[in-house]
């Protein structure tokens, strides 16, 4: 599946322009006229990244990626601007947009931005599914699996365990071995850092979705 | 005297002019014996008649005449009847012409006999002796205007009384002598007719003592040429004494002022003569008696007689005169005059009669030209000074449309940028689109449209923007639509809308508003009024919209502009259009000071105010161009 090109720019002519170029370099493009019609057509949208035009009637760039940190975490946004506008700049960056693109730009400047972008969608696609299978692997432990797991990362010792669920060390050692086969870790150290990484961490349960 | 000269043209014999004042004194004693019989008239106003020898177009009988007519006139207080009789004798000397008119008037007088009979000159003394009988035996007589050596030749009656006029050719003499202190040589003219010979005669006589100081030469015996031309080679320190030129060796007759004339034209040292017709003709001056003072002494003498006075002969009072134009001629000291001379033709200067006067005129003349001088001189500075304020709200005007330009040039850069980078991005994308193996034909061209259209677009922007910093020196006059000028500022203005998160409203114009103005200072003048509004709505909280409005009211285009920010507070409505009042930290003040310079230059007002909804709002009112105007 080829990435997209989200365009987001009030200008028709910028708009139309740019998402001529960028076809033209065989990306796929899909281009709105504000951030509104983007946020109301972003559920049936194909990945890729998004070029956002900081200075819009309506809602602004600014107010656009705050909803988008939500919708689309994964979505790399890359400000339009026209100016350097330097405070609007540092919110967006803050807010933790991929990049800034000054208008005009040279192709140059705008290809690498844009496969910048989109190496980093593929980055972060890529983590969110490991992240994603281990949440699967945690998800597929037992009840007492899971208890067990959690005590685990937390440096707990067998007979620790043991007397904190009331059960046998050697019952222990078996749902240990159970956990570590399932999670694929080969050390203790491993099995900490996927719950660290699926954000399980001291917390109980698994990580949300 | 010119009369005198006349008679003695028209008489032949020669008259022997008498100097000597024993001989006055003499003929004093013989008008003492004259004047015993005088009786005064008192039942009845006096009656004179006076005779005059010629007609009435002689001017000297007729200047003497009137100063006796007026002296008289004066001293009886006009109770006196006077009558005049022209004997014209020299037109009609025959015997047969003077026995008629002693008839006529023997006839004329007969009811009313005069008291007095004023013979003036020697013919009408003639006359007046041989008919005196029949016109008015009873009659005094007084004969006046000759020498009283011609009343002995004439044989004059002892009781008539003689005015007598002497001419005194030493007197001149010594008059020539005072304005001529350092003269070496002495000319005496005279003609060679009787009367002529005669005078040169009486001359040699009387200037015997006074000729012994100078080279005296006597030209005589010469033709009217050869006077001129030895008059004119006279050495410069010369008096020229000119007696009477009658006839010349040639026989020639002349007028003798009229001879006198020619050569003290062409003379090279000052002329002089004894008689006051010669004045006018080219000499300085001389002794003699002027018709004036002539005219009062037989005044004088007749009123004696008709107050019964006793009377006798006098000779009348001879007065220097001189001609002051000959003066400055010859370059001869007023200074000099014996006191007493009459200058004639003296041109008083008018400082020296009227200098109370000429100075009070002056005063109030230079008063007045200093007045005007500072009037205009005002005039023109304050025409200078309101050439300057003009030109000092142009440049005011100028340094807010800098201003305004510089606060908008992020929003216009930003503008500029649309265009600029979707022409780049269309260009590139159509350089790539040529590469691949199968262009796109029908999309190239669509993307060449496009550039086209964005390059018209920055082209205007650029446009509005050098409209913005247009610079003028004084006002460019044209007729616009008052819309127009709105919506070409509402373009400059909505980038930086739009950065400031404003929504702009406007109505849709649905009349057209012409007004006759320099269109860039309206434009400034939206421009001014709406970042007014911009930053007023700076700290709103609600929504900021900015509302554009044209129409017509009272005849005139009015503009409006609404903000929603927090309005003007109430004590400050009046003074919001001063200069330097403003309430921004970064404001200058001046924004809407020279919005309102502006409007009121072309005759428009601008008014602020708040709105019962909130915010503020402006109104700019401009007088309608008229249509007749426009058609032309």
């Amino acid at each position: 599946m080829k990435p997209v090109v989200h365009i987001v720019d009030d200008d028709d002519s910028y708009r139309t322009a740019t998402a001529r170029l960028l076809s033209a370099y065989g990306l796929k493009v899909e281009a709105y006229e504000s951030g509104d019609q983007f946020l109301a057509r972003l559920p049936g949208c194909e990945p890729g990244c998004v070029l956002l035009d900081l200075q819009m009637p309506g809602q602004s760039g600014l107010q656009i990626q705050r909803q988008l940190c939500e919708l689309a975490p994964l979505l790399p946004i890359v400000f339009l601007t026209g100016e350097g506008d330097i405070k609007s700049g540092v919110d967006a960056m803050k807010a933790g947009a991929q990049d800034f693109l000054e208008k005009p730009s040279s192709l140059t400047v705008l290809m690498e931005t844009i496969e910048r972008a989109l190496a980093q969608y593929e980055r972060r696609h890529a983590e969110h599914e490991r992240l994603q299978e281990l949440r699967t692997l945690v998800g597929s432990l037992s009840a007492r699996e899971a208890e067990v797991f959690r005590l685990i990362i937390r440096g707990q010792l067998n007979k620790q365990i043991a007397y904190a669920l009331s059960i046998s060390e050697r019952t222990v050692k078996v749902h240990r071995h159970q956990v570590m086969e399932k999670l694929g870790a080969r050390s203790l150290a491993e099995a900490v850092s996927i719950a660290a990484e699926i954000g399980l961490d001291r917390r109980r349960g698994s990580a949300p979705e | 005297m010119s009369w005198g000269c006349r008679c003695a043209a028209i008489f032949p014999r020669p008259v022997l002019m008498t100097v000597v004042l024993a001989t006055v004194w003499g003929s004093f004693a013989d008008a003492a014996d004259a004047s015993d019989t005088s009786v005064p008239i008192t039942d009845r106003v006096p009656r004179v008649l006076i005779l005059y020898p010629y007609d009435e177009r002689i001017a000297a009988t007729t200047a003497a005449g009137e100063a006796l007519r007026s002296r008289l006139l004066e001293a009886t207080d006009g109770k006196i009847d006077l009558f005049s009789e022209f004997l014209d004798l020299s037109r009609f000397p025959e015997a047969v012409h003077v026995a008629r008119m002693g008839r006529y008037l023997a006839e004329k007088y007969a009811a009313r006999r005069p008291d007095v009979i004023v013979a003036l000159g020697k013919e009408s003394a003639n006359f007046v002796t041989t008919y005196r009988i029949t016109i008015a035996p009873d009659a005094k007589i007084v004969a006046a205007g000759f020498g009283n050596s011609t009343a002995e030749n004439i044989d004059l009656p002892d009781d008539v009384i003689g005015a007598f006029t002497t001419f005194d050719i030493l007197k001149t003499a010594e008059l020539a002598r005072r304005l001529q202190p350092n003269a070496r040589h002495l000319y005496i003219i005279g003609g060679s007719s009787e009367f002529d010979r005669g005078w040169l005669t009486a001359a040699r006589a009387d200037l015997e003592e006074f000729s012994k100081s100078y080279e005296t030469t006597y030209l005589e015996d010469l033709t009217i040429g050869e006077f001129i031309e030895r008059a004119s080679h006279v050495p410069s320190d010369s008096i020229i004494l000119a007696l009477t030129v009658f006839k010349d060796r040639a026989g020639r007759n002349f007028i003798p002022r009229e001879a006198i004339r020619q050569i003290a034209a062409a003379a090279s040292a000052p002329v002089y003569g004894p008689y006051q017709t010669y004045i006018d003709y080219g000499v300085v001056g001389g002794n003699t008696v002027t018709f004036d003072i002539l005219g009062r002494t037989v005044g004088n003498l007749v009123i004696d007689v008709i107050a019964g006075r006793p009377v006798s002969d006098i000779q009348a009072p001879q007065t220097n005169i001189v001609d002051a134009r000959q003066l400055w001629r010859w370059g001869l000291a007023e200074g000099n005059l014996p006191p007493g001379t009459v200058l004639m033709h003296k041109e008083r200067s008018l400082w020296e009669e009227h200098w109370l006067a000429v100075t009070v005129a002056l005063g109030v003349v230079l008063m007045q030209a200093g007045i005007i001088a500072a009037l205009l001189l005002e005039r023109r500075r304050r025409q200078d000074a309101e050439s300057r304020s003009r030109l000092h709200l142009l440049e005011a005007v100028h340094l807010n449309q800098s201003a305004t330009a510089g606060a908008l040039s992020s929003s216009i850069a930003h503008e500029l940028n649309q265009p600029l980078s979707a022409i780049r991005n269309n260009a590139e994308a159509a350089s790539e689109l040529l590469r691949s193996g199968n262009p796109d034909l029908d999309l190239i061209q669509q993307i060449l449209l496009d550039i086209q259209a964005d390059d018209q677009r920055a082209g205007d922007i650029i446009c509005r923007m050098r409209g913005l910093l247009k610079k003028r020196s004084e006002i460019d006059w044209q007729e616009f639509d008052l819309n127009d000028v709105t919506s070409s500022a509402i373009h400059i203005i909505h980038g930086e809308a739009e950065r400031r998160g404003i929504t702009l409203n406007t109505n849709r114009p649905t009349t057209e508003l012409p007004v006759r103005a320099d269109k860039v200072h309206v434009q400034q003048v939206v421009l001014n009024l709406a970042t007014n509004a911009m930053d007023a709505m700076t700290d709103s909280e609600s929504a900021r919209i900015l509302t554009f409005a044209t129409g017509l009211e009272k005849e005139k285009a009015e503009l409006r502009v609404a903000d929603t920010g927090n309005g003007i507070p109430q004590e400050r409505l009046c003074s919001i259009f001063e200069p330097f009042y403003t309430t921004k930290q970064a404001g200058t003040g001046l924004g809407l000071s020279i919005a309102r310079a502006i409007v009121e230059t072309y005759g428009g007002t601008i008014s602020a105010d708040n709105r019962p909804e909130g915010g503020a709002i402006f109104r700019v009112a401009l007088p309608l161009a008229r249509r007749e105007e426009s058609g032309r």
